[in-house]
């Protein structure tokens, strides 16, 4: 394909030759590629600025799940879960020589 | 006109030739006091902490964790409302307005206001936008289990480093890395950054598992409560190790002593006493090693009385008047004649090379801090120390030393080094060290060995010392053990003072755990029998957490698990759930 013989035909007034637009082509180039590296340069610094504030979220959410990982083995721990089962739950110690019936679901029966 | 017009070209070519000279002198040579400035005007430091490795138990659970904290810092200077900050702070948050305004009215730039916040205070906070305010993240130690396995498991101080227990021991490997990454800024402070991921990538510190169970540990430290209460004494120790492999299982001494340095030691490790009976199986095991005498050897005991030297030694008993006793007998009645007998006939060097051979006198190597030696007199040993130091005074052990020479005893006669860490996870790397048991040395033979397990289990028969510690179902091996206390501030023994104890390991046939107590001081009993071993039979409730060993243990055990097929099935579920039973 003649680009030399199309492009004149389409943005060129007639009589005009390509020869007298090739000093504007070439500054617009130059001046394209400059904007193309501020535009670069800018979405570089917004992706930083992205990237910066979906670390500081993601650590955000580390720190959630690690505080709730510690509220959990808190309310976990052994002797209150024997209090809370104790208290609210009236059960007892499991006594030596005892027999306990569970269902297949591994529940208590009531004895 | 045409010359004006040269000499203004030429005067404003030089004027540019210098603003050129100037610019390049100053961007192309290197000037320290503009770079400086360049550096506070346009970059930035930013610290990043490595947060502190976790350590949990053997299943996992936490024992000690560590979450960010937020410390709330004021630049007095630049805050103009102080009365309103500071009654803001105390509406929202409780803080002290006194205290708060006293901190504002202060001259310096920079005060802390409160340390170590949780986030959700430092959100609100910082979502007020109060200007003169600011947080630095700081990280903050958190142990869940609160009392549980603290004297172990030791404290972090202030500045994030371990001063005791473990948290000391393993301070190198827990200790996260902090980071100072030095980055430009924009004009309004935000890091100029090409991968935000720089700001997780902090090293974190080694995640320890232990080999410590938590629930063993809460019954461990929760039988030992209840003895102190029951007996009104000073205080109690126990240890639970892995008869195979050494690992501790649970370690605890009770009460713990708050805040004192002093009382908040680990006597499991660093105290050293004098054990009593519990060392004879120790003595018998050396002699049949040494074949000097088999477990039929009758010795005459010599109706309770011996007069070594100038001294006399007694039965612990006064009504024990015993003559002809084999060597099974003196363990499962507690013959301190007995004992002094074969001691003296074993020979104070002897004697002594057996207790090292057993690990007394050395430290065990447990990874913990202030582990003590004991104590072992060096030789030559008057005899009367001899036959002392055969039923166990005249000596100073720890209670991990103990359990640990029952270990080889109950593994088979291999002495292994016992450890409280099985696993270090690398958060780095994610790579994962297990840590292996590391066996010393062969103490006894296999055949000595079980010897010394079918002698054990006789003294906790129907007429042995132990009989209290049995558990129903199982064979259980142990001796016990009740020592005169040592006068701590002159010579010779405290009156109505002693340690009760009693180590053991069960089931005898296959030993799965090996547990020592002692007991301090007890006011109501004395005898190890009584005070110890009561100890050690509720202990094996201990088997309710971790029933699989169970099915393949004792005969009886078995059979009586066939007979309720329905029930064994039911028991072995209930595993953890030991304590939710319903009260009918």
């Amino acid at each position: 394909m003649n680009f030399q013989r199309i492009i004149p035909t389409m943005i060129l007034p007639r009589g005009q030759s390509i020869n007298e637009l090739k000093p504007y082509l070439s500054i617009f180039i130059i001046i394209t590629f400059l904007f193309s590296i501020v535009f670069l340069k800018m979405e570089i610094r917004r992706i930083g600025y992205t990237d910066l504030k979906l670390s500081r979220d993601e650590k955000r959410s580390r720190d959630q799940s690690r505080g709730q990982m510690i509220a959990l083995a808190k309310v976990t721990r052994p002797d209150r879960l024997q209090k809370v089962a104790e208290s609210r739950l009236t059960l007892r110690k499991a006594e030596s020589g005892q027999i306990i019936q569970m269902t297949d679901a591994g529940r208590a029966i009531k004895q | 006109m045409k010359s004006r017009i040269s000499v203004l070209f030429i005067a404003l070519s030089l004027f540019v030739c210098f603003i050129l000279g100037r610019a390049a002198s100053l961007q192309i040579w290197h000037n320290e006091r503009l770079q400086a400035l360049q550096r506070k005007q346009f970059e930035t430091l930013i610290e990043l902490h490595g947060r502190r490795g976790d350590i949990t138990d053997r299943k996992g659970h936490e024992l000690a964790v560590s979450a960010p904290a937020y410390s709330l810092f004021a630049d007095p200077k630049v805050i103009t409302n102080r009365r309103q900050v500071a009654q803001l702070l105390q509406k929202e948050f409780g803080f002290s307005k006194k205290q708060t305004l006293e901190k504002l009215h202060n001259k310096s730039r920079f005060v802390w206001l409160v340390r170590k916040l949780d986030r959700d205070k430092h959100e609100r906070i910082e979502a007020m936008k109060i200007r003169g305010l600011g947080f630095i993240e700081e990280s903050n130690r958190i142990y869940p289990n609160e009392k549980l396995f603290s004297q172990t498991l030791g404290i972090v101080g202030s500045e994030g480093k371990g001063l005791e227990g473990l948290e000391l021991e393993y301070n190198d490997t827990l200790t996260g890395q902090n980071r100072i990454v030095s980055m430009k800024r924009d004009a309004r402070g935000r890091p100029l950054m090409v991968n935000g991921q720089l700001f997780n990538e902090a090293p974190d510190g080694a995640d320890l598992q232990l080999t410590i169970d938590r629930e063993l540990q809460f019954i461990l430290e929760q039988e030992l409560s209840s003895v102190i209460n029951e007996q009104r004494a000073d205080s109690a120790v126990g240890v639970v190790l892995d008869a195979n492999t050494s690992e501790v299982l649970a370690l605890a001494s009770l009460p713990e002593g708050g805040n004192d340095a002093g009382a908040r030691r680990n006597r499991a490790v660093s105290d050293a006493f004098e054990p009593g009976s519990v060392m004879k199986p120790v003595l018998v095991a050396g002699v049949l090693q040494k074949k000097l005498m088999t477990a039929k050897t009758r010795i005459d005991c010599e109706g309770g009385t011996l007069q070594v030297g100038d001294k006399v030694i007694h039965e612990a008993d006064a009504n024990h008047d015993f003559h002809l006793l084999s060597l099974s007998e003196i363990i499962a009645y507690s013959s301190n004649v007995g004992a002094a007998k074969i001691g003296l006939a074993f020979g104070d060097d002897n004697l002594r090379q057996n207790l090292m051979t057993f690990g007394f006198g050395d430290k065990t190597s447990i990874d913990l801090p202030g582990e003590s030696k004991g104590i072992l007199q060096p030789l030559p040993w008057r005899n009367h120390l001899t036959a002392n130091i055969s039923f166990g005074h005249g000596i100073g052990v720890t209670p991990i030393q103990v359990a640990n020479a029952y270990a080889a005893i109950a593994n088979g006669g291999w002495l292994k080094r016992p450890f409280l860490v099985k696993k270090i996870h690398d958060n780095e790397t994610g790579e994962t060290v297990e840590t292996q048991g590391k066996t010393l040395r062969r103490v006894l033979t296999q055949e000595v060995a079980d010897q010394m397990k079918m002698m054990l289990v006789g003294a906790t028969g129907k007429d042995g010392t132990g009989f209290n510690a049995r558990v129903p179902g199982f064979l259980v091996a142990g001796k016990t053990g009740t020592a005169q206390k040592v006068n701590p501030s002159g010579r010779g023994y405290l009156k109505n003072a002693y340690i009760s104890s009693f180590a053991g390991f069960l089931p005898a046939n296959d030993p799965k755990f090996v547990i020592y107590v002692a007991v301090d001081n007890p006011k109501k009993d004395y005898y190890g029998a009584q005070v110890a071993a009561q100890s050690f039979l509720k202990l094996p409730d201990l088997r309710s957490v971790n029933l699989d060993w169970l099915r393949s243990t004792h005969p009886r055990r078995r059979l009586f698990l066939k007979k309720k097929s329905r029930c064994r099935q039911n028991l072995l579920r209930q595993k953890k759930m030991w304590f939710l039973v319903r009260v009918t």
